[in-house]
Formats: structure tokens, sequence, C-alpha cells
């Protein structure tokens, strides 16, 4: 059966415009579906120049194949290859949830470890900067363990001389990770109080690691807000605050590129899965914890301890990354 | 996995998958032959984005198959898990509507 006005005058406007509606959809399905859908989007819209409801159904189609692409979403796959594929995606997709997580959990972290330098913090200040401190911890130490058995499959994927694919993401975190290193220790041993310098009011993180936290997160700013105050940072400062969030971009991207493209056995996806569900357990704790120090004053400024409003909306990001990583650790549980 | 349960996590899309089970049943099928049976024997238009989600999950849960064509508009037909699928999907369905039309002739009327 052929659709009307596919091949006929004017063939061209249909086709660049089912083209464009295409785009929604992620690559690896483009690949699959994409000339035979590109098809029946041309014969649809020949025969029905304006829809807006197709649009419509185009477009939150592509959302849910992008959903379903990155294990966000879709029915249990069907095979055991492909169960292998969803759990990493979706496990590549916490990954990504629980760096943004990380790095607007890290800025407001930093925030109360270093200004409980400067002076003794309150109750709630000084509970929410323990718990928080605790949950980072725990977190450190569940990335470690986390990233452990997928950089020994990578690397034994490499030295097995089947590198394609996996040099790029590799490059792009390691690259990513040294900048973040070398750039958060620069930056965090120029701070006042850190890197050295002795303490008024020691707490309970140590100086070195508030201050390198501190500086990695240094672009989780109000003064974008401000260019006239920004104007007034040094040049290396402000480069630092723009390159930084691209170098962490670099290494999650490059992480998840590889996660998603290393095979893993059944028992380590499954220890990964539990993993990301202790993880998940542990954002859920230090949210607590950082939504507790907020209700406990308005968010004004001029205090150590005060919250100012890129806090408030840092925590609302990250209860949607949270959000997001749990669907994401229940579908690779599936 | 159960025919009756098979359509279970198709979720809003089990309604579409349904139709182009009902629709393959007749016979192999592309999209666009697709959306014109499903609108002729069932008067619903399934527009393209639900459609070819459909299709995905179908063809995801081994309900359906493509078949080998040179053309760009690749056509799909059912297999043997589809039919069954199809079949119990059909039974329940016929189960309500006997149902419902039995209690509608014998018992309905304004309270």
């Amino acid at each position: 059966m052929n659709g009307p006005g596919v091949n006929g005058p004017g063939a061209n406007g249909p086709r660049e415009r089912a083209a464009r509606l295409l785009r929604c959809y992620p690559r690896a399905w483009r690949a699959r579906y994409g000339e035979e859908f590109t098809e029946l989007l041309i014969a649809d819209l020949a025969e029905r120049p304006k829809s807006p409801a197709r649009t419509a159904d185009v477009i939150r189609g592509g959302i849910v194949a992008r959903l379903t692409d990155a294990g966000l979403c879709g029915p249990a796959p069907d095979g055991a290859e492909r169960a292998g594929q969803r759990a990493r995606a979706s496990l590549a997709s916490l990954a990504c949830c629980a760096a943004l997580f990380l790095g607007l959990g890290g800025a407001i972290w930093s925030q109360l470890a270093i200004g409980w330098q400067w002076s003794a913090p309150d109750t709630t200040a000084a509970v929410a900067t323990v718990v928080m401190s605790g949950a980072m911890l725990v977190l450190a130490g569940l990335a470690l363990l986390a990233g452990l058995p997928v950089a020994r499959a990578v690397a034994a994927r490499i030295a097995r001389g089947r590198a394609r694919g996996l040099i790029v993401p590799s490059a792009l975190f390691l690259g990513g990770l040294v900048v973040m290193v070398v750039g958060g220790r620069h930056f965090g041993n120029g701070w006042p109080g850190t890197g050295g310098h002795p303490w008024t009011h020691p707490g309970p993180v140590p100086g070195g690691v508030a201050a390198f936290a501190w500086a990695s997160t240094l672009s989780v700013s109000s003064f974008w807000a401000h260019p006239a105050a920004l104007a007034a940072f040094p040049a290396a400062e402000l480069t630092w605050m723009a390159l930084s969030p691209l170098a962490l971009a670099c290494l999650v991207t490059g992480a998840a590129a590889a996660l998603r493209r290393t095979e893993l056995s059944p028992a380590v996806l499954r220890f990964e899965t539990r993993l990301a569900r202790a993880a998940c357990l542990t954002m859920a704790v230090f949210l607590g914890a950082g939504w507790a120090w907020i209700a406990d004053r308005a968010p004004r400024a001029g205090s150590l301890f005060h919250p100012g409003v890129i806090d408030v909306a840092g925590l609302a990001v990250m209860a949607l990354a949270l959000a997001t990583g749990w669907q994401a650790a229940r579908q690779a549980a599936r | 996995m159960a025919a009756d349960k098979a359509l279970d996590g198709f979720g809003r899309y089990a309604g579409p998958a349904t139709l182009i089970l009902a629709s393959l049943a007749g016979g192999a099928k592309h999209g666009y032959a697709l959306t014109k049976d499903i609108e002729s024997f069932a008067g619903v238009r399934v527009a393209p984005g639900t459609l070819y989600e459909a299709l995905a999950r179908l063809q995801g849960q081994g309900l359906i198959e493509p078949v080998e064509s040179q053309d760009r508009r690749r056509p799909y037909r059912l297999t043997a898990a589809g039919a069954t699928t199809l079949q119990a999907q059909l039974d329940a369905q016929r189960r309500v509507a006997d149902i419902g039309l039995r209690r509608l002739a014998q018992g309905w009327g304004p309270a």
C-alpha cells in the first residue's frame, strides 16, 4: 500500500519536516527505525499537512524513546543480553544523576564545612554538616566500589585489543579527572584558612578535603547573576569557574559511556545495582540534612551558615536528580 | 511468558498493541498500511509516535518480527507468540463484552 504524495510534487516539504521530527528520537532508535518511521511520517504529513496532535505525539514518543534508551523507563527487556544492556544504561544514568547531585551537594557541604573553620555553627548547622559529611564519605566509598569492577572490565577489554568504542570515553574520563584534581587542589590551596593554615574552629572535615570540594564546585555560585562582581574576580579563577563544569561533564560522560559499552557479568551487575540502591538511600540522607539546614533558617545573606537562594535551588535540583536516579536504580534491578 | 500477561507491561500502549496484533493477524504490513487498516476496522487513527512505540515494544517481546524487504517501509508480521497473545487478549475482551451485554439485556434500567 502506498502512502499519498510520497513521491509526488512537493514531496521535499514533508520529507524535511519528517527529518526534523525524527531528530526527537535517540541515535540508536533512528538507526533501527529511522527509515521506515520517516516514510510513515511523510505519508501522514501528505495526508494531514497540519496536525498539532501528531507533532505532540511524535515529540512525546521521542521523549519516551530517549528515556527508554537511558534505561529510565520501558518494559523489562527480553533476553539476558538486552537485560544487561538496559541495566548498564540505567546504571550510567544513575551515575550522571549522582554526579549532578554531588556537584551541587558538594558546593553546599563544602560551604558548611569551611564555614565551621571560621565560626562554630549552631546545633542544626552542626548536625547537618556532620550528617552530610558522613553521607559524602559513604558516597565516596560506594563510588570507589562501583568504579573498580567497571575499570577492571574496561582495562581487560583494552588489554585484549578490543578497545574500540572505549578509547574516547576513557580519555574523556581521565582528562576530566586530571583537570578536576589538579584544578581543585590548586584553587583549594589558595583558599585562606585551609591548605595548611591554622583554623579557628577545627570541624569534622579535614581542611584540605573541604577546600578541595569547595574549589571543585566553585562554578556553583550566585555570582553568575552579578556580572559586575564577577568581573572583579581574578582571570584564573573565572577561567576555572567556566572550565571545571566542562571537566566534570567530560569525566561523567566518559564514565557513563564506558559503562554502557562494557559488558559486565550478571554477578557484577547485581553488585552494582545493590550499590546503586545504597547510593540513592545515602543521597536521600544527605538531602534530608540539607533541607533541615534550609528549614531552620530563611535564606538570606550575611552569615556563614545562612543558606542563599542558590542553596535552595540547588537542593531542589538535587531532589530531582535523586528521583531520577532512584528510577534508574529501579530499572536496573528489573 | 504467560500469553494473557504478555501485554501487562505495555501500560498505555496495550490498546494500540492489541490493534496492531489484530491488524497483523490479517497479514504482514508496514507502518502506513497498519495505520490505514486499523482506521478501517477500529475507527481510530493510531498516531505515528504511538504506533512505533507499540511496534518497538511488541518486537522487543517477540510478539511481532520484521520481514526482510528492499523497501524503506519495513513490513512486520505476527509471530506464534504474538498470535497466542492476541488470542488470549481477545478472549479476555470478549468475556468482558459478553458479561456487559448480558447484564445490559437482563437487568439494566433507570434506578
